[in-house]
């Protein structure tokens, strides 16, 4: 049977559109009396905020709004899986990325001038850049409600990792570190908000998931979430790293102030230092083996840098540790995970959500058992698939 | 900041405009004449999405003064084919699966162009140096060095017409 589709090349239903310029991206967007909408970004990783003084900015002509934490209608939180991240600091900041305030202006010169123009005191804190400074007793807390920098800690557990060692011929053992990492889409993160007679918000964004942004959007506008809309534009990259509210919120607080159509487009530094980040990791490994090469036991640990905020790395690192095995059969398995507060850039999804990390490990693992025992990395792979 | 008026030549139109004597070409572009086909991927000329072509160079117009385009001329990705009417490159994009999210295809395209248009049978590998200044993080290059060098045989073969 001669099937049309099935088993044939077809081409990209937009691949035309955008090989002649014609694709609209959310940047490409403009609307009469449109404004342009920035944030103005923490100078700290860490610290409190004494006090924001915006009167300068605000008589800056061509300024329509600046906007703090206390101009925010609805909550003033938003995250993927947790809400622990601020749309605007209020009185501290955890990462340099944190925006403090928000500016809509007739052009983007004087909204970039306005944001020069406002004035933050901070009592810097103590900062935590790494994984065993988080969990040091008497750490600086990052969220001081939380009592601890311990997001989550996990366990998988199999069989009876005593047993599983005492039948190993042989073990390797090491300890895994993978880096941060941008996701570098080449499209940065952009949104173009409207609000209509009758105060419904409507917002193109270059995301990821359209219906998971309303629901973080319309709470912090203070409307239910029927009012909002979100409509994916044409999307520059995202892989992962547009999972999460990135210009959405800012621009929606913008519109419902201004009642103008507001474009918020980020700068590739801001980018940089704002958007989710692949967690980095510390993975230590033991992994047991027989002389003829069958794996019998895993045991390990994987410690995540979650940066300032969840996003939803709590099951990005829990992911981590249910794949810590690979694609193998160990009949005797304990891991452990911990995702750990930092104030680092958040981290977040990114393709492989914590597997990569564990591929790392677990992989250079077998290459080591193989090496020990003499076979081939085929070989001792294909025997425990 | 004062206005500079600018005479150029625009995907082959006689155009005047009017622009901030601080600001770049691709702002020119995207602002003043309303041409979105250009991006701005890092505004710093490590991407090439921003790739126009200037009096037959392919330049990052993120890092052109719009002033130093008077009397130039210059060619957008709106310049070369429409959807009912593609240029070859963009046909040969579309056809090798070569575009996935978009946002680089353009600079990607009028890169191959200056290359083709300035040496029309090109090997594999002059064909990665001309591109080596557009970034794609979709990740598609294997595929889009197939459709330039499927693009230059089918001009070369006389079915395309530029």
């Amino acid at each position: 049977m001669g099937l049309k589709t099935v088993g044939q090349r077809v081409p990209r239903v937009d691949g035309l559109t955008k090989a002649v310029g014609q694709a609209v991206y959310a940047g490409d967007m403009e609307m009469p009396g449109m404004l342009y909408g920035k944030a103005l970004r923490s100078a700290y990783a860490h610290a409190k905020i004494l006090s924001i003084d915006t009167s300068s900015a605000e008589k800056i002509p061509g300024v329509h709004v600046v906007l703090t934490a206390k101009d925010i209608p609805g909550i003033n939180k938003f995250g993927l899986a947790i809400l622990d991240q601020p749309v605007l600091a209020a009185d501290k900041v955890r990462m340099r990325g944190d925006a403090i305030a928000l500016v809509a202006a007739e052009s983007g010169d004087i909204a970039e001038e306005a944001l020069q123009a406002i004035k933050v005191s901070y009592e810097e804190l103590p900062g935590i850049y790494t994984i065993e400074a988080g969990l040091a007793d008497n750490a600086p807390l990052i969220h001081e409600e939380m009592g601890t920098n311990l997001l989550q800690h996990t366990k998988v557990r199999k069989g009876n990792i005593q047993e599983g060692f005492a039948r190993a011929d042989v073990v390797v053992e090491n300890t895994y570190y993978t880096q941060r990492a941008e996701h570098a889409y080449l499209e940065p993160e952009t949104s173009l908000a409207t609000i209509d007679v009758s105060g419904n918000v409507t917002i193109w964004t270059s995301t990821q998931y359209v219906f998971r942004d309303r629901r973080q959007i319309a709470p912090v506008l203070g409307i239910p979430t029927n009012r909002v809309r979100v409509i994916q534009a044409a999307t520059g990259g995202a892989f992962g790293g547009k999972d999460d509210i990135t210009t959405e919120i800012q621009a929606g607080l913008l519109a419902l102030k201004t009642k103008r159509p507001v474009r918020v487009t980020w700068s590739r530094a801001e980018s940089m230092v704002c958007s989710t980040k692949r967690h980095p990791m510390k993975i230590w490994c033991k992994t047991g083996a027989t002389k003829d090469g069958r794996l019998v036991a895993l045991e390990g640990t994987v410690y995540s840098d979650k940066g300032a905020y969840c996003s939803i790395g709590h099951f990005i690192t829990k992911k981590a540790g249910l794949h810590l095995s690979g694609p193998y059969h160990i009949p005797h398995i304990s891991v452990d995970t911990f995702a750990v507060y930092t104030n680092n850039t958040v981290s977040g999804p990114f393709r492989g959500f914590g597997i990569l990390q564990s591929a790392l490990a677990h992989e250079s693992q077998m290459d080591m058992l193989a090496e020990r025992l003499g076979m081939s990395p085929w070989e001792i792979r294909m025997l425990n698939a | 900041m004062a206005l500079i008026a600018l005479d150029l030549t625009v995907n082959g139109k006689q155009t005047q405009v009017q622009v901030e004597e601080d600001k770049n070409l691709l702002y020119l572009i995207r602002e003043v004449l309303g041409l979105k086909g250009a991006k701005e991927g890092c505004g710093e000329g490590d991407c090439g999405a921003c790739t126009v072509i200037l009096d037959g160079k392919a330049v990052n117009s993120c890092l052109v003064l719009a002033v130093q385009a008077q009397g130039k001329e210059l060619v957008t990705i709106e310049g070369l084919g429409r959807p009912d009417n593609p240029h070859p490159l963009q046909r040969a994009f579309v056809e090798e699966g070569a575009i996935q999210c978009g946002y680089c295809t353009p600079g990607m395209i009028l890169s191959a162009k200056a290359l083709l248009d300035y040496n029309p049978s090109p090997t594999g590998s002059e064909i990665r140096t001309a591109m080596s200044g557009n970034l794609c993080r979709c990740t598609g290059y294997q595929k889009i060095i197939r459709a330039v060098q499927k693009a230059s045989n089918s001009m070369a073969e006389g079915k395309e017409v530029l």
